[in-house]
């Protein structure tokens, strides 16, 4: 079997799950070098390839002109993975869809505004169909490495469909909130080893939320410890604007 | 004050202030520096042991401050953190004497090993380390035994600390952040045994989250090596219901199929107890009689105050009593100490169960369809968080982890649990157990119930973790438990003593008239009856009623005839006691009494539609022959009938004009034997199992029914099984002494099944679960 042909395109995002790629260390880069051939990928080459067997797409959409380019890449492409938040969820540039888009405009472009068109940010799976995902913020190299192995295998990756609490156990955590801070991690998907948590912070979503996340209750919950209805809803936009859309 | 500290140097307030939380847990002392200049004017005033800096700082940059202390304070050890690595910067910092490198993120194990590490490289006068030796001999060590229970001197639990500690990885309860974890134990002052409860329990030293179970080689199973873990652990400073716990993971994996991978981590744990004096709020071990225990450790401890109480529980406990401590008798004084302790924690406990704890099974078992299930649980997250936390929870899941060559992979289990929505979940998409209600159910059910059916020990030993973990409040068993038992009061205040509606007719018997009596064989009769009322019996084929002669008694006789014949029943008697030897002379037009029917009969809606294999032995007849006479007169609902009949010679044929009718039906296939012919006989000789090998059966469209004396089975169900017949396609009908018919003088019972209620007809799979059966 030949080596898979993989290659790595970034649209509106700060690049971090590409730098966290390239971080992997040294022996696992010289490993997964061996095992696919790595074809595209701005950020340390400049070739350009033509079909690719995986795409991995970091970055959400957020101008018109992003759309074709994705498509491009779709077509190009035998798998899309969304790489990281932005891609799998919109990420924290869905913050921007919380303001008329004249207006976003205007605050980051100030005179210059009509220059730059923008439209509300979306995921990559708004736009193409996506196959597969490694979410996080950034993303976590080890489950990168996982669904590479795994598609090598000719396995299905799979994501945990399980809240970051069962990890943040396994990690023998106190809860955050027994701490008197709250969290996201009771509706977002684990993956991450509870990493925030672990190094005493609190989970922020930025790995979306789990197929059939409670969020009436996860409402309540963080009602109960303290945070108006506003605050909650806050909690939630950071990432996850565009996955909780329904809730109010 | 720490021993060593620590000077951290970070531009970023959240990395800065992570590292200071995490190295102040781990008992550094830790200051704190923004700038490179600050760290310097710092370090020229203040003691460090470690610098841990970041390279890019505004300013003074990290390497920079790396040479200023190299020339300054070539004796503090500095650790690079950094998240923009290079060969070249990695070189030029270890040039300046850094001893390490650690990319950010990190997690704070590494960088707290790194630390140790680093301390541990720095020669031995900077670090004085006193060891008390243990007292050469123990003042009572022969004297010692299991079980006994002996005092010591508070002072000793240090020696018996520094004696385990020096071979062993020591872990036990610690305080962290206002809670206590049970966590490694690196200096006996950090060990807090006056504790409420642990974030997460002991247990989870023994199934830890993750673990590697085999490694393996891609492309051949045969390679798997087991990874097993026998690094020697102590876990100091047990509860008693978390050693309760621990018992259960005993019976779990190291009774049938014992696993290897516990059994060794098991087997290499030194468990010293501790009674718990002051119990959590949520705590409701008491109730589960988990806050006690006078097993599952090596050594208990008890703290009095004065002096600390040591029960033995094990050789391994008394060896390490004599070898570290100067155990002695305790005094009455202490022994008393003890005791009101012990009994004024009992008093301590808030939260109690308000049903007797053997009640359980059955209360959730008649609340399984309860809307409490359903309504408690809409505001289940399924975070998993209660079965994280839980001490008796043991399910896992099993999964490949392939190295990037794709040559090696590990199998790893990794906790799992019946919480999480997809734990029931099959490849094809079904979920076995959907919907949040379903798996709060089953979890209450484990708790209260299956794990007690199964391994014979509660599941829920009342630590009242998972109270404290749940969120939304949901979690708690013993609120479970009491709320099913509040639902199980109310439902019998309801039903009112005075309300009730008695059956009067119970024992007593109603009247029937002997319609015709006619000899079978030398002791027994067939009797029709019919009742002075004109009604019928309403009975199914395989029911048996009780008869009765007033003065004499009543004897439970099975029903010969089929509910198809109308009008009258049959009931074949044999002559063997008293009520049957009045029965027998009595003639026709006497009157008799009846009760029934009772019991639940052949089950004809599993029968129907399938090829029949009726094997009556003897007077196995007598109850099958109402099967038989139903079966023919509802001939199209059947697919093929073979009946088999055995008597143990010619003159005990019974039913013989019958016999005869069934051979010449030919929707019949009928096969005959007697055990011993005579001159007469010119049919089948030979016990009844001869006769099966040579039917040719269809296995799986038949359901066989067997009716005889108890040896006939066990041969008879041998040649079934060889024909290939399930245990749930092989039926039976069983004698036992029914007195009462109605599930309440018990002289039926096999195990905890009424036969005259539950039975008499059994599947053999039913069967196989009653030991008494057979």
């Amino acid at each position: 079997m030949s080596k898979p042909k993989v290659a790595f395109f970034d649209f509106t995002c700060c690049e971090g799950c590409q730098l966290d790629t390239l971080n992997i260390d040294g022996e696992a880069l010289v490993e997964l070098l061996d095992a696919v051939d790595i074809v595209e990928f701005r950020e340390v080459m400049s070739d350009k390839a033509g079909d690719v067997d995986i795409a991995f797409v970091e970055g959400s959409i957020t101008r018109e002109s992003e759309i074709p380019r994705l498509k491009k890449i779709r077509e190009r492409a035998k798998i899309v993975i969304a790489l990281g938040a932005c891609a799998h969820i919109g990420g924290i540039n869905c913050l921007k869809n919380h303001l008329a888009m004249e207006d976003a405009q205007r605050i980051v472009y100030g005179e210059d505004a009509e220059k730059y068109d923008t439209i509300p940010t979306r995921p990559i799976g708004a736009v193409v169909p996506v196959d597969y995902v490694v979410p996080g913020c950034p993303i976590n190299t080890a489950e990168l490495l996982r669904t590479i192995k795994e598609l090598l295998l000719g396995k299905t990756p799979e994501l945990p469909n399980y809240p970051v609490c069962v990890e943040c156990k396994m990690a023998g955590n106190i809860c955050v909130f027994e701490l008197g801070m709250t969290c996201l991690g009771p509706v977002t998907r684990a993956g991450c080893n509870a990493i925030c948590v672990s190094a005493g912070r609190h989970c922020w979503g930025c790995r979306g939320l789990v197929d059939d996340p409670n969020l009436n209750a996860q409402k309540d919950v963080l009602e109960k410890y303290g945070l108006s209805v506003e605050e909650v809803l806050e909690k939630f936009k950071i990432y996850n604007t565009c996955t909780t859309e329904g809730i109010k | 004050m720490p021993e060593h500290s620590v000077l951290v140097v970070d531009d970023e307030p959240i990395v800065r202030e992570s590292i200071r939380d995490w190295l102040t847990e781990a008992g550094y002392g830790v200051a704190t520096a923004e700038t490179g200049e600050q760290a310097l004017e710092m370090v020229k005033t203040q003691d460090f042991s470690v610098l841990v800096v970041d390279l890019r700082l505004p300013g003074k940059t990290g390497l920079a401050v790396l040479e200023a202390i190299k020339a300054e304070r070539p004796w503090i050890k500095s650790i690079v953190i950094t998240a923009y690595p290079s060969s070249e910067t990695a070189q030029e910092a270890k040039r300046l004497g850094a001893v390490d490198y650690l990319l950010k993120p990190f997690a704070p194990d590494d960088l707290e090993r790194l630390i140790d590490d680093t301390l541990a490289a720095i020669p031995p006068e900077a670090t004085v380390t006193t060891v008390e030796k243990a007292p050469a001999e123990a003042p009572v060590a022969e004297a010692i035994a299991v079980r006994e229970t002996f005092a010591i001197d508070k002072k000793d639990l240090q020696s018996l600390y520094d004696g385990l500690a020096a071979s062993a990885e020591v872990l036990g309860p610690k305080a962290k952040k206002g809670k206590f974890v049970f966590d490694r134990i690196k200096r006996f002052e950090e060990l807090c045994l006056d504790y409420d409860v642990t974030v997460h329990p002991p247990a989870n030293c023994l199934r830890p989250p993750h673990e590697t179970l085999l490694t393996m080689k891609l492309g051949d199973v045969s390679a798997g090596e087991p990874v097993l873990d026998a690094s020697p652990r102590v876990l100091f400073g047990v509860h008693p219901y978390d050693i309760k716990a621990i018992e259960l993971l005993d019976e779990v994996f190291m009774t049938a199929h014992p696993d290897p991978h516990y059994i060794t981590r098991r087997q290499n744990t030194v468990i010293i107890g501790v009674d718990c004096l002051h119990p959590s709020a949520n705590s409701f071990a008491s109730s589960m009689g988990t806050h006690q225990t006078e097993t599952g450790f090596d050594l208990l401890l008890t703290d009095i105050g004065s002096a600390v109480m040591v029960t033995i529980g094990s050789e391994r406990g008394a060896q390490l009593l004599a070898e570290y401590t100067g155990a002695r008798e305790p005094t009455d004084y202490e022994i008393a100490t003890q005791k009101t302790l012990r009994d004024a924690a009992v008093e301590d406990y808030k939260l109690h169960l308000d049903v007797a704890r053997e009640r359980l099974p059955k209360l959730l078992e008649d609340h399984y369809d309860d809307p409490y299930w359903e309504e408690k649980s809409e505001n289940c997250l399924s975070c998993g968080s209660c079965i994280m936390v839980c001490p008796t929870c043991f399910c896992f899941d099993v999964k490949d982890e392939v190295s990037l060559d794709l040559k090696g992979a590990v199998r790893v289990r990794q906790w799992d649990g019946c919480m999480l929505s997809d734990f029931a979940k099959v490849a094809g998409g079904e979920n076995f157990r959907h919907g949040k209600a379903a798996r709060f159910r089953h979890r209450i059910f484990r708790k209260g119930k299956y794990v007690l059916e199964r391994y014979g020990m509660v599941g829920c030993v009342g630590c009242g973790r998972c109270i404290s973990a749940c969120l939304p409040d949901i979690a708690s068993p013993v609120e479970a438990f009491n709320a099913i038992a509040q639902r199980a009061k109310a439902e019998s205040a309801r039903r009112l003593i005075s309300k009730v509606t008695p059956q009067p007719d119970l024992y007593a018997p109603q009247p029937a008239k002997l319609v015709r009596v006619e000899a079978l064989a030398e002791n027994e009769k067939v009797f029709e009856f019919r009742f002075d009322n004109g009604d019928s019996l309403g009975h199914r084929p395989g029911q048996f009623v009780e008869v009765s002669l007033a003065g004499i008694g009543e004897a439970p006789i099975s029903i010969s005839s089929s509910p198809t014949r109308e009008g009258s029943f049959e009931l074949a008697i044999r002559n063997v006691g008293n009520v049957t030897r009045a029965l027998h002379a009595l003639d026709e037009g006497a009157q008799v009494g009846v009760r029934g029917p009772f019991g639940n009969g052949f089950p004809i809606e599993a029968l129907e539609w399938k090829d029949l294999l009726l094997v009556a032995g003897g007077i196995g007849l007598f109850p099958l022959r109402s099967l038989v006479q139903y079966v023919l007169d509802r001939r199209d609902r059947f697919g093929r009938v073979v009946l088999l009949c055995g008597s143990r010679s010619p003159k005990e044929r019974m039913f013989t004009d019958e016999l005869s009718e069934w051979k010449e039906d030919p929707g019949v296939e009928f096969h005959e034997t007697v055990d011993g012919g005579d001159a007469s006989w010119k049919g089948n000789v030979g016990v009844i199992t001869t006769l099966i090998p040579g039917i040719d059966l269809s296995p799986a469209k038949t359901m066989a029914v067997v009716v005889g004396p108890p040896i006939m089975y066990r041969f008879v169900i041998g040649e079934l099984k060889k024909k290939g017949l399930a245990d749930e396609q092989i039926v039976m009908s069983l004698e036992r002494r029914m007195k009462c018919g109605v599930g309440k003088c018990g002289h039926c019972q096999i195990n905890g099944v009424y036969v005259c209620q539950e039975g008499p007809v059994f599947t053999l799979a039913q069967l196989r679960n009653l030991r008494e059966a057979v």
